[in-house]
């Protein structure tokens, strides 16, 4: 882990127009190589978070760095993709060519990259996420687990330094959410985990930050945040039953 | 193969030679073959190019009972149209009055032509398809020249074509595990409009999901593929075959007419 920020977000605040305020002030940053977890109950503010750290959305204030890019930057904003990857909540929402190696490929071949090495990518994010062989299978007839994966292929192939993923253990089956911790584990890299799945936080995740109605409630080590059943239930979370337990 | 891997649900049809053939040949023939099909004039002539699609379905090895259910179903909706003509197109050659109604061979030959020349799109069409996946063509169709971003959307309908048909399947069982039967009353018809509304809005916002995961991967509004196509002898070959005979029906149509 290095201690510059590769992420680096200053009081962004986000409204969606004619709705609510989605973020209000938000203020954290986070280490390379550093996997934090975004936790917090429905309409916190996580998915808007992410839509603007990957330049979906873009904040009416305050001040955020990406990998170096300001994503107030209309013109930085376009190299996001090479910086920060994001994996959907839905992977049906993600995986839209015909076969797996064309979804995997998609981001690479927009980066201008030259096809040899985009099929090379292509390959070895396939191999990171053990899903070799699987190039010309169709997206859509894959099993929840794979497609998670191949979502999760797709972005690896761009070779972001931040990753982004939006409830990745949702629509999992037990042994799919297993490998996805196992394979999230071994991944490296900067993450930052949104979920609800705190027993996933808890083995994944060495930071928490909770957020509520687009603000930064608490911001500190898993196990300490997550073992708080005071703040906790004030916002709509439960303290994972391992942590229980330990009490 | 499941019924997502080609636009239609294809039995055994990808096991014969058609599939060796490059896409861009295949989809180049056949619409040499589809136009030449189009502008024929003569039944006889609309006949034998009947034959020559027959020909390549089943050089393609695509089965009978596969095939003419799909023909049928064409042939009745041509039959709506073709059938009225002896009463409605006045023309040479013989015609018959029975009582107040003139029947005519010349409507009737106009019928026949028609249906043949439905039955041999429908054909070709259907051999092409059996005989080659769908994002195969149309990456053919783009290295023919289609702009990007129509095959791009061709892509993305057929893609999600099914995820919307699942997400109609789920909301009828919604809807009839509630009780709900369909039967010619206002609240049937309020119920399917509100069916139809709620596909409709989830569409769109899976729609707007699906472009932010495309803008997150740097989509750049052209078509790429790592697909590269190869000509071979044989593509030019089965391309120069049906382009002369298309062609060949075609003149000796204009001749005698």
């Amino acid at each position: 882990m290095t201690s510059e920020p590769v992420l680096d977000i200053r009081e962004l605040s986000y409204r969606y127009p004619q709705g609510p305020i989605a973020l209000d002030q938000v203020t954290f940053s986070v280490s390379g190589g550093e996997r934090i977890a975004l936790v917090g109950p429905n309409g916190a503010g996580k998915t808007s978070l992410f839509l603007c750290l990957c330049g979906v959305l873009v904040p009416q204030a305050g001040a955020a760095l990406v990998g170096g890019i300001d994503i107030r930057d209309a013109a930085q904003r376009r190299r996001l993709p090479g910086q920060v990857g994001i994996v959907f909540q839905n992977p049906d929402d993600q995986l839209f060519s015909a076969t797996v190696l064309d979804d995997v490929a998609f981001g690479p071949l927009n980066q201008g990259l030259k096809p040899d090495e985009v099929r090379v990518r292509a390959i070895d994010a396939l191999s990171r996420v053990g899903l070799n062989g699987l190039e010309e299978r169709v997206p859509w007839n894959l099993s929840g687990g794979e497609k998670r994966r191949v979502a999760l292929a797709g972005v690896l192939a761009m070779r972001p330094a931040i990753l982004l993923l939006d409830e990745p253990s949702m629509y999992l089956d037990p042994r799919g959410r297993r490998e996805l911790i196992d394979l999230l584990n071994g991944l490296g890299g900067t993450q930052v985990i949104a979920s609800h799945d705190l027993e996933m936080v808890l083995r994944t995740c060495s930071r928490v930050l909770l957020l509520d109605a687009g603000r930064i409630i608490a911001d500190g080590p898993a196990v300490t945040v997550l073992a708080d059943r005071e703040l906790m239930e004030a916002h709509g979370l439960e303290v994972p039953p391992s942590l229980l337990r330990r009490d | 193969m499941g019924r997502f891997d080609s636009l239609v649900p294809l039995p055994s049809a990808s096991t014969g030679y058609g599939p060796r053939f490059d896409p861009r040949w295949k989809l180049g023939a056949t619409l040499v073959g589809v136009c030449a099909a189009l502008a024929l004039q003569h039944v006889v002539y609309a006949l034998l190019a009947l034959l020559g699609a027959f020909g390549l379905a089943f050089a393609s090895r695509l089965q009978l009972r596969w095939l003419m259910p799909r023909i049928g179903t064409v042939l009745l909706a041509v039959s709506i149209f073709a059938l009225p003509l002896p009463l409605l197109i006045d023309g040479p050659g013989p015609a018959w009055e029975v009582g107040p109604v003139k029947v005519t061979s010349y409507g009737a030959i106009v019928g026949i032509l028609l249906a043949v020349r439905a039955v041999t799109v429908v054909t070709l069409t259907l051999t092409l398809l059996a005989t080659t996946p769908l994002d195969a063509l149309l990456k053919a169709a783009h290295a023919l020249g289609i702009p990007g971003l129509l095959v791009q959307i061709g892509l993305m309908t057929y893609r999600y074509l099914f995820l919307l048909a699942d997400e109609l399947q789920r909301l009828r069982v919604a809807v009839r595990v509630r009780g709900f039967r369909n039967a010619a009353s206002r609240h049937a018809y309020q119920t399917a409009g509100q069916v139809a509304g709620t596909l409709l809005v989830r569409g769109h916002d899976r729609a707007d999901r699906v472009h932010h995961a495309m803008r997150c991967r740097g989509f750049d509004r052209q078509f790429h593929s790592l697909t590269e196509f190869r000509t071979h002898l044989r593509d030019v070959v089965l391309f120069l075959c049906v382009s002369s005979v298309a062609l060949g029906l075609v003149l000796l149509d204009r001749v005698i007419s």
